[in-house]
This record gives structure tokens, sequence and C-alpha cells, in this order.
């Protein structure tokens, strides 16, 4: 049984930067996967390259057996992966429902449906008195809430979460860590790029990656990467359970 | 034939040169405020029967008006940044619509404002009318006092945005515009000048454009396009890609008039410009983001 | 509220319909100059105001359906409602492929790109002699101006219609997504190629499906008028007065800007361009996004659930998920 997603050997340089050097990772059906590294490791460039963003140099991504490089953005969202970006992005001048009935779209035929499909997932995730609002008012928080609406309306199989806990008060934190261990009991694959937070890393990761520019430098269970030499190189020297 | 090509290659350097010099205006008008300024080539219009009336009522060189309309497009500029463009909405997602509108009515306003004035009647300037022969070439002298001028006029704007601080501010502001404000920049004040300077490079180029063509008021939409296609083939933002710009300007200018009709030669700068950009979306020189 | 709008404007068609004969030559000369106005603003509407793609040469397709309206009715001895409709068609078929290049463009390059495709598409008309060159081709054909109103009431209507069916559809709530941010979009699913090509075919078909009539009322076609900037702009002028991206934004604006210019050009022809540049000036001062969202929220302050803003809003303290 192969994974639900595979990223075989990928490179990605731009110009003579090499932002990922030969990369490959798994993730599981219903598997909370840890991207972790410093600022620059290459997490978001990966996040892009999944997603169909940028196209990779050379390697492979496949989602259930298909090959995703070079299908356009829709299309991979189609299949079912959904993403959220690390600086917010929401249709400033759309409405919150309307922001996520873009994503319900995915699913549904009318407009009617897609926004009552995403007034549900509004509610879900407490926007619910903000329904109405352009986006563009909502509060960094808010608009937090509104990335992860948007990525659950497309009903997806596997989420890729880039930055998920930057910006965020340590309460916001727990309460977006338990978000994330929410997915895996619904079956819905996850990649969380988290830059420091370990506490919480530990606690929702089913495995980690850790990136260094561009590189792959250890991949394991929790308890096995953050005693990892090489892990420890890259974070300074810091003791890594203490971050 | 290629004596003809070649005489084509001198007179599209020295009408690029001119070029150039209008395009960094409007370049440095986007750079630092990511405005599409519509009626720059109103200003160059605007300047140029300026010149033009000045010649023909007291047969002044347009190097002697050139100062004066200079002066008069940079506090013209420096109202309309300050009075207008500065009082648009300042979220990014409608305000690249609204100051095209805007910099568009404003426009219609200049051209209006320029038939008042000078009437409808084009005009040109009966200046230095002859040529100097190098060789088997003819050099217009109008057109290579043009040409010189800008030059030097291009020259001291490279030296001014090095040296001075003003200069440096306008380069940080529009490289890097959240650099810029952390480092103390008065971002506000920057742009004031910027447009008032660009206005004033558009005015300075306009006098020197009346010594190569015949205008009249409604003629600005033409220098509009010319910058933004320069601009557009060298990659915005980029100095260089300016020069480099105008060259290709230029020379598609004058060897398409030749070649075929001057019709065909005014559609030159779209078709060359959406090639360009078809190829290499930020342009020549453009800074690529990643 | 909507539906009664919506009653009252399939009444004000069918009574502009029924009045067309009782109009005396002046206005129906002034009622069908608007509805031209409308229906371009309308088409434009489509792929500038919901898809984002502000263009400054959909006159192109306006000047394509009256040539191919004149030489139907010349060359191919065409009854002229049969060329504007083949007007229209060729239109949107040219607009696939050209759409296909411009739409990769973004921002102002799409917008001067487009004002290029509209001078370099005069400029090869202008030095074809097939075409008439310079000066055009006479129409022999007498035509009461009555049926070119007609025609051109039909297609302002379907414009407004098509506006009204897009703003209510999934296809307008993509189209209104990718303005906003195009790779987001992508990322959520829409197929952001797929559905700015539909638009901006049908903001080809609109202004196709105009030039016949026009040619046919001016009985005469040539560049300058067929590719007329004045119209473009102004048209584009009326939808930003009245409301970028809405249904009811070029109505106001095209009848409000029309109005006012008339009255300028009739009396002050001498600084019409001055006043009309200076008052759009000032206008996007005071309202920058229209007359009618700045109605839209008069009405939204004024009560209802609508009314909320994050300042007042207590932060929603549930948890995430």
């Amino acid at each position: 049984m192969s994974a639900l997603l595979e990223v075989r050997n990928v490179s990605l340089a731009f110009g003579g930067v090499k932002a990922l050097r030969d990369v490959s990772l798994d993730v599981n059906e219903g598997e909370i996967l840890s991207i972790i590294g410093p600022n620059g490791a290459g997490k978001t460039t990966l996040f892009n390259v999944i997603s169909g963003v940028y196209r990779p140099s050379s390697g492979s991504v496949r989602f259930e057996g298909r090959e995703l490089v070079g299908m356009p953005l829709h299309r991979i969202a189609a299949l079912g992966i959904a993403r959220t970006y690390q600086v917010v992005r929401p249709f400033p001048r759309l409405s919150v429902v309307d922001n996520v009935a873009v994503a319900a779209l995915i699913k549904e035929r009318s407009l009617d449906a897609a926004r009552r499909a995403a007034r549900e997932v509004v509610d879900s995730v407490g926007l619910g008195r903000l329904a109405e609002a352009d986006a563009g008012t909502l509060t960094l928080t808010q608009r937090k809430r509104l990335e992860v609406a948007r990525a659950l309306a497309l009903r997806p199989k596997l989420i890729l979460l880039d930055e998920v806990m930057a910006g965020l008060t340590p309460t916001e934190m727990d309460e977006m860590a338990q978000f994330v261990l929410g997915l895996r009991e619904r079956g819905i694959g996850a990649v969380a790029g988290i830059e420091h937070v370990m506490r919480l890393v530990l606690r929702i990761s089913d495995r980690i990656v850790v990136l260094d520019a561009g590189t792959k430098i250890a991949e394991g269970a929790p308890a096995e990467v953050i005693s990892d030499p090489r892990v420890v190189e890259a974070y300074l020297g810091a003791p890594l359970a203490g971050v | 034939m290629a004596l003809t090509l070649a005489q084509l290659t001198i007179d599209g350097l020295l009408l690029g040169g001119i070029y150039a010099l209008s395009a960094l205006g409007f370049n440095m008008i986007f750079g630092v405020m990511r405005v599409v300024n519509l009626s720059h080539g109103q200003f160059v219009v605007l300047a140029a029967l300026l010149a033009a009336w000045a010649y023909s009522t007291y047969h002044v060189s347009p190097l002697v008006t050139l100062p004066v309309a200079v002066a008069i497009a940079f506090v013209l500029g420096a109202l309309v940044h300050r009075f207008l463009l500065r009082r648009l909405p300042a979220d990014t997602s409608s305000q690249e619509a609204v100051s095209l509108t805007l910099t568009f009515g404003l426009s219609y306003f200049l051209a209006g404002a320029g038939l008042a004035i000078f009437g409808g009647t084009f005009r040109a300037v009966p200046y230095l009318t002859g040529a100097f022969s190098v060789g088997p070439f003819s050099i217009g002298q109008a057109r290579l006092l043009a040409f010189v001028a800008a030059a030097v006029l291009t020259a001291l704007l490279a030296v001014f945005l090095r040296v001075t601080p003003i200069g440096r501010a306008i380069r940080a502001t529009s490289q890097h515009l959240e650099g810029a404000m952390t480092c103390g920049i008065d971002v506000d004040a920057v742009r004031t000048f910027s447009f008032a300077l660009g206005s004033a490079i558009a005015a300075a180029a306009g006098c020197l454009l009346s010594l190569v063509y015949t205008l009249n008021p409604e003629e600005g939409g033409i220098f509009t396009l010319n910058a933004f296609a320069v601009v557009a083939i060298g990659g915005l933002g980029s100095y260089a890609g300016a020069l480099v710009g105008a060259a290709i300007l230029g020379l598609a200018t004058s060897y398409t008039a030749y070649f075929t009709n001057a019709q065909l030669s005014e559609a030159a700068p779209y078709v060359i410009f959406v090639l360009v950009l078809l190829v290499l979306p930020a342009g020549l020189l453009g800074r690529r983001t990643a | 509220m909507n539906r009664i709008a919506l009653v009252a404007a399939v009444a004000v068609v069918a009574v502009l319909a029924a009045a067309g004969p009782f109009l005396s030559g002046y206005a129906l000369a002034v009622v069908y100059q608007t509805l031209v106005y409308l229906a371009l603003a309308y088409g434009w509407n489509i792929i500038s105001g919901y898809a984002g793609y502000f263009s400054f040469g959909q006159i192109t397709f306006f000047g394509i359906g009256a040539y191919v309206t004149a030489l139907s009715v010349t060359n191919a001895h065409l009854d002229w409602r049969l060329g504007a409709l083949l007007g229209g068609l060729v239109s949107m078929a040219l607009a696939l492929p050209i759409g296909a290049i411009m739409l990769r463009l973004r921002g102002p390059f799409f917008s001067l790109g487009m004002l290029g495709l509209a001078q370099t598409v005069r400029v090869l008309i202008s030095s074809s002699e097939a075409m008439g060159g310079g000066t055009g081709i006479y129409l022999p054909v007498s035509v009461n101006p009555l049926v070119v109103y007609e025609w051109t009431l039909g297609v302002a209507a379907f414009a407004f219609a098509v506006t009204v069916a897009i703003d209510r559809s999934a296809f307008g709530l993509r189209l209104r997504a990718l303005r906003e941010d195009q790779q987001v979009a992508g990322t959520l699913g829409v197929d952001v190629t797929g559905a700015k090509i539909r638009a901006f075919l049908i903001s080809a078909l609109i202004p196709g499906l105009l030039g016949g009539g026009y040619a046919m009322y001016l009985t005469l076609v040539e560049p300058v008028s067929a590719f007329s900037t004045r119209l473009e702009l102004q048209s584009i002028v009326m939808t930003v007065f009245g409301g970028i991206g809405t249904v009811w934004g070029p109505l106001v604006g095209g009848i409000v800007m029309s109005q006012i210019s008339e009255a300028l050009w009739a009396r002050f022809p001498q600084a019409y361009l001055m006043i009309f540049g200076g008052l759009l000036v000032l206008f996007l001062i005071v309202l920058p996004r229209g007359v009618v969202p700045a109605i839209a929220d008069r009405l939204k302050k004024r009560g209802g659930p609508r009314s909320f803003t994050p300042q007042a809003a207590p932060a929603a303290r549930e948890t995430v998920a």
C-alpha cells in the first residue's frame, strides 16, 4: 500500500540558489507530518511545489499514485489537496462566507449550496458572527481561521499548513494544535510547517522531517529526531526539547 | 541598402535617447508609487507646446524654455500628488484601478487645458533645421541637440539618484517600501517629490521633442504609451532596462516608418512590448520576484 | 428589494421598446447613444469589473463587429442584423486566441497591452485596401434608425441580463475570487485560466454585437469612429463612476454620465475635455468606489446584521475546530 502523498527527489533552484535539494518524503492517510527547520530552510517552497504553485526542476510528486508535477493548481485542489498560506491571503473584498464558498464550489454545483456548506464551516471555526463581513476587515487571528476554513471547505484528504503557529498567542497555538489533532480523527492527512514551537511539534506530530538549507537532514518519530545530532546542529546547538 | 539601414539606425538611436528621458520620469513614478501615470504624455506634450509657442512668439530656443517648463511641471506634479493621488484609498486591491482612472481623467483635463491655452493647431519649432554630414550620413542638428541634451539630463539624474540623500531615498522606496519606512524615510514626502520630479522630467523631454515632432494638445496619449512601452520592454523599475527599451523602441519606430508607413510605425511599440512581455514577463532587465 | 429592481429593469426595457416609434429624431438619437454606452459599459464590466482585468481595448471588438457587418452587407448582401450577429460571433471567436495571449499579462501590462491591441487593429485596417483604408466603407443601404435603436436596446438588455446571471452564479464568485488573488483562487479549486477567458469572451461578444448597429446608424465604417477611444474611455468612466463590478453601477453611471457629457458637449464644446476630465478626478477623490457601492454601504450601516465591524466585534473565542 503506497502512501497518500509521495514526494521523490524534488529539487528546485531560483537563479543560482538551490531552494530544495533532492527532498523525498511520504505522508499517509490521517497522518500528521511536521516539517521543521529554521526560516529559509525551504518549507514554504516545498508547500508551493506540492500544491502546484512552483514546478520543481527535477523530481516527482505523487498523490494517490497520480503525478502532480505540471498539473494546474485547480486540478490539484480537486484531487483533495488544500493549503493555507503563511502570510494569510483572504480575498479582501469578498465576504467571509464567500471566501469559503469559493472553495466549497469544488464539491457543490450551485452557488446557494456552496454558500450553505461554507456557512457551516465558517461557524465551525468560530467566525459565524462575521460571516457577512468583508474579509479585508478581519483581524490577523480571524484571518488565520479563515485560511483554515477555506482549506476545510475543499473537503481535502490532505492539508498543507504553512507556518500554522506563526503570529499566534500561546492560547491560540493550543487551539490550533487541537484543531490539527482533530484532522487525524477525520482521516485527513496533514503536513504542518512549523518554525520554532517544539513543545507543540512533539504533541501533534506522528513523524517529523527536518529541513535545513533545502536539504532533508533528518526524518522519523519525534523522539528520534530531536536527539539527532545533525538536528541539534541545525538549531545552532540549542537543546531542542527546551525551545 | 546597408547605408540606409545605418542611417535609420542613427536616427532611431537619437530618437531613443529622448524616449529614454521621458520614460525615466514615468519609471520613477511607477517605482516609488506603483502608479501608472496615464497623464505622463500630457506633461510631455504641454511642455513641447510651450516651447513651440515661446519660439514662435519670442524666438526663444527650446533649451531656454526647458528650465521654465521643468519648474512649472514640478510644481504642478507636486500639487497633483498632494491634493489628488495622496487621497486615494490605501487598500491595494482597488488602488490600481482607481489610480489608473484618476490619472486618465487628469490626462483629459490637461489635454483640455492645452486646447484652451494653445488651441488645436499642430505646432513645431523650426529651429536648427540644418544637418551635419558625417561621411555618407546626415544627422539632423535639432535631433542631435535633443539627443545630447537628453543624454546629459539622464546622466545628471543618475548621479542625483545615487549621490543625494533624497535620490537615495527615492531608490530605497522603489526597491523596498517597508524597508524604507523602517529606515525612517518619510515615504509620503518622497512620493510627492518623485511625482513632481517625474513630471518635470516629462516636461524636459517634451521641450526636446518639440525640436523633432510637430504636436498638438491631443497627442499626449502617444507619449504615455511610448513611455510605458519603453519601461515595460526594459523592465519596470529598472533604469538600465529603460535605456535598452528606449533604444529598441527608437529603432523600431525608425525602421517601421521607413519600410512600412507612418501609421504602422505607431503600432510598433505595442507589438514589441506585448511580445517581449510574453517571453519575459518582467521585461528584459526587470527584477524577477521569486 | 432586489426583485423589485429587476422587475423595474424589465419594465424599463419594455417601455423603451414600445416608446421608440414615438420618439423624435433627436430624442431617439440621445437614447440610442446612451444605450450604446450602457451596453459597452456592461460588456466591459465583466472582464474588468468582475474579473479585475482593467481593459483599455474592448473597443477592438466593437470595431471588428462594425467591419464584419459592413463587409457582409456590401460584399455578401446579407441582412445587416445577420451581419451584426456574425460580427458578435467573429469577435468572440477572435477573443479566444487574443485572450489566451493577453490575459497572461497582469495589471497595467494587460491594460495598456489591450490599448495597444486596439491601436494595432485600427492601424492594420486603415492600411488595408480591402477594408477601405483610412476613408472606410460607405454602406449604401438605408436603414430606419428605429430598427438600429431596437437592436441596440436588445443588446443592452442582453448585456444587463448576462450581468445579473453572472452576479448570482458560481461563475461570478469565481471571477471575483480570481480578481482578488489568482494564485489563492487556483489553490482553492478555481480554474483561473478557463474562467478569465470565458469572461473575456463575453466582454468581446457584447461590443461585437453593438458594432454592426453603429455602422448602420452612421451608414459608414471608418477606423477612427469604429475604434473610437472616446467611446471606450467614456464607457469605462461611466462604470467606474457607478461602481465597478456591480450589477447596477454601469446603469447608474451610464445614465448620469451620458447626460452630463451630452450637456457639456452641447454648451461648452471648447472646455468639454477639461471639465469632463476634472469632474472625473474630483469624483474619484470623493467616491473612489463609485456611487452604487457607496449607497449600498450607507444602507448596510443603517441597520441589519451586516453592520458588523471587526472593531466592534468581540473576538470570537470558540475553539478553532
